[in-house]
């Protein structure tokens, strides 16, 4: 039954948005189909990559300034392999005070987990900047399955204090076959006084155990062709499985992070990003950092190349990889790009000792609005010496008023 | 003598480099507006009529060959003009502003008294950059103010999503953005969803994801993604390395059994076990997967949930020989005799 009304909800928020549409108005609406093949390697013939054979259909646009929709639905070659990402329909004022979200929608409110439901999402906006958001469905299942008694609500109340501040507390329950699975509670904090400076926090608190579950902050600044960053985080694993899991009940052993970026526009076309961070989970502490150079083989950036070295140094699975990646335009139509990827584990534990992966794809767009791409892929991976796929992709993409 | 060699070496090598890090101007030069205007006296409107009666409606009033020919008489050949004359991102640009901004030259012009260069300020200097920035439209408009009264773009935007730029200054997404973003959009949902929609955020963090991103644009090596490249392989590592990382998108237990038990790489399939000796002792004698459960009980819960538990409850349920399992300080408010997961251990007890 609550399967039937969910479904049915979908189909009238679809009906509400195309009722509401008006075909000469000149806002754009946006279509896309993308039709995607991944071959199967001999050796792992069940790769994470499946469903091999792909079909995506994704559509936005504005009916009026007053109703906009967008929809992503999907359908595999594996039977009864289909889905819907998101069918949405945004009512609200021109101004945005006011605004009611109907369908499968992907919520980020505040510093709550980002939560996929098929509900309602009201936002009212004052002048004065304070915002209040309240939202409430079922938690989405794949493949249109549901659990009886499963729903989640929660909300937000935020104020902005002129442009620069801006304050927020959110809550989050959620239930799955009617207990009580999430309860949470959220702060965001963001301040943004000078153009060259910005700071941004969050923290969530779990409420069934009552603990920290998560906790950020970033602080940047921007000093010409300098971008330096410094951020902190605590993640408490335990707390972000459900609190149904046994796994729930064995208590805190956060995991700290402190780390700093700092990115470097060297020269106009070349740019460097060196990332340390300093990781502590159970009284272990290890160091992991990237170095990331980018350089730009034209000024709008069409063709780049892109060298990348990390040190995984913390925690009990230690690596050590690079990264190279080219994008290069051979023509205005087609544009050539590879990705080869070294992985060296400290402890291999048998599984080879260097794990090799590489791709050379090719995208060519014989006329407008048609994409077509090629790709192989070769690897050497922890559960296949020799792994070969091949990538395929045809896209239509159309724009019109 | 070895230092001032190799400096001579990198002064070399930035100068051989030069053009390909952008420090030079490209070979290819681009139209020469500074000759017509400034040197040979040709007004703006001679080439572009028309445009300071321009609305959003176009067309873009760029010259034609016809155009050219009416001063230089004697073309040197018979091909279109901007084939050669000009770079073709310039026009693809005003194109793009015309197809997605509200702006109309009629209004601009009269205020400003017909000075083009006041905002194509690159004419001045010979560039083919001549096309306003952001930031120049700034300088007049209150974009901030505009955004915080609306929470929206439209005032200049006819369609910031279909736009797919990037912000060049207010929000550039500088850095690790991968891992950056959602702190900086706890506090900014508005500001974010200006340009991405409602399925973009899904994308990765839906559970109706049909393939990740990067995996469907496989093409673009440069997008950023969080299980690029060989990420199969890496995943096991990654996973210990940062606890709870999966966990935050993935509901590990049915996410990471479903894909091992296909791989036929879980216990059940006839896989390998993956604890070393040693994992599971009685008391007094080596015992590591306690200590392993407290720092990342989500790797535990990516095996081991459902049935998978009972080997915990086996013995750590109340009396049995395995003892608490809690950490010291474990408060919750679920009722211990009648709540999942509690009650599998608890149940009986007074």
């Amino acid at each position: 039954m609550r399967g039937l009304v969910r479904r049915g909800a979908l189909v009238s928020a679809l009906a509400l948005a195309l009722g509401l549409s008006r075909p000469a108005h000149a806002d754009p609406y946006r279509l896309r189909v993308d039709t995607i093949v991944y071959s199967q390697s001999l050796q792992s013939p069940q790769s994470p990559q499946s469903p091999v054979g792909l079909i995506i259909l994704q559509g936005d646009g504005k009916a009026s300034p007053w109703v906009d929709a967008e929809g992503l639905v999907w359908a595999g070659n594996n039977s009864g392999n289909y889905d819907v990402l998101s069918a949405l329909v945004r009512l609200h004022d021109p101004r945005n005070y006011v605004q009611l979200r109907l369908g499968r929608q992907m919520l980020t409110v505040g510093s709550l987990r980002p939560v996929h439901i098929d509900g309602a999402d009201l936002r009212l906006r004052s002048p004065m900047g304070t915002s209040v958001e309240g939202f409430g469905g079922v938690p989405v299942e794949p493949q249109f399955g549901y659990r009886a008694y499963d729903w989640l609500a929660g909300g937000r109340v935020a104020q902005g204090i002129g442009p620069t501040t801006n304050l927020g507390v959110s809550y989050l329950q959620q239930r799955e076959y009617g207990q009580l699975s999430y309860e949470e509670a959220g702060v965001d904090f963001a301040l943004a006084p000078a153009r060259w400076f910005d700071l941004a926090a969050h923290g969530t608190y779990n409420l069934i155990d009552a603990g920290l579950a998560e906790a950020g902050a970033s602080l940047a600044g921007r000093f010409g062709d300098l971008r330096p960053e410094i951020y902190a985080s605590q993640r408490s694993p335990s707390r972000l499985i459900p609190a149904t899991s046994l796994f729930s009940a064995l208590g805190d052993t956060p995991s700290d992070v402190f780390g700093a970026t700092l990115k470097w526009r060297m020269f106009p076309r070349l740019d460097v990003l060196p990332i340390v961070a300093a990781r502590e989970t159970a009284g272990n502490v290890g160091v992991d950092g990237t170095l990331r150079v980018t350089l730009r083989l034209d000024d709008r950036g069409d063709g780049a190349i892109s060298v990348e070295g990390r040190r995984q140094g913390s925690g009990p699975d230690q690596w050590t990889g690079a990264r190279v990646t080219m994008r290069i335009p051979l023509s205005a139509r087609v544009r050539c790009s590879t990705e080869l990827e070294l992985v060296a584990p400290d402890d291999p534990r048998g599984r080879g000792s260097l794990w090799p992966w590489g791709l050379l794809a090719l995208r060519w767009m014989p006329v407008r609005h048609w994409e077509v791409a090629g790709a192989v892929e070769a690897a050497s991976t922890a559960t296949a010496t020799r792994e070969l796929n091949a990538l395929a992709r045809l896209s239509w993409a159309w724009e019109g008023k | 003598m070895k230092k001032l060699s190799l400096l001579l070496l990198f002064a070399l090598l930035l100068v051989a480099c030069a053009q390909l890090l952008g420090i030079r101007p490209p070979e290819k030069k681009p139209f020469p507006h500074h000759e017509h205007t400034a040197k040979g006296g040709v007004s703006c409107l001679q080439c572009h009529a028309g445009i300071l009666n321009a609305t959003d409606t176009g067309p873009l009033h760029l010259p034609t060959t016809a155009t050219c020919v009416g001063c230089h008489k004697t073309p040197h050949d018979t091909h279109e003009c901007k084939g050669c004359h000009g770079l073709d991102y310039v026009r693809d640009e005003a194109q793009m502003d015309l197809d997605h901004l509200k702006f109309k030259h009629s209004t601009h012009s009269k205020r400003l008294k017909d000075n083009c260069a006041y905002c194509h300020r690159g004419v001045e200097t010979n560039s083919d950059h001549v096309r306003p920035t952001m930031a120049l439209c700034l300088s007049c408009h209150e974009h901030q103010e505009d955004f915080t009264a609306a929470r929206t773009c439209d005032r200049c935007h006819k369609d910031l999503r279909g736009e797919q730029v990037r912000p060049e200054s207010h929000v550039a997404h500088d850095g690790d953005w991968l891992r950056e973003h959602g702190n900086r959009a706890y506090s900014a949902p508005d500001l974010c969803s200006t340009c991405h929609a409602d399925k973009f955020c899904g994308g990765c963090h839906g559970r109706t994801v049909p393939t990740l991103p990067e995996k469907l644009a496989f093409d673009d090596p440069m997008r950023a993604g969080v299980h690029r490249a060989g990420f199969v392989s890496r995943h096991s590592l990654e996973a210990r390395t940062q606890p709870g990382l999966c966990s935050t998108c993935h509901t590990t237990g049915q996410f990471c059994e479903g894909c091992h038990a296909k791989n036929g790489v879980d216990v059940a399939s006839g896989g390998r076990s993956p604890h070393p000796t040693g994992w599971v002792g009685l008391r007094g004698e080596s015992n590591d997967h306690g200590p392993a459960a407290w720092a990342d009980p989500s790797v535990c819960a990516s095996c081991h949930t459902g049935a998978g538990e009972s080997l915990c409850i086996g013995c750590h349920r109340v009396g049995a020989m395995g003892g608490s399992p809690h950490r010291p300080g474990w408060r919750s408010k679920m009722r211990p005799t009648i709540d999942q997961p509690c009650r599998s251990c608890h149940e009986g007890t007074p």
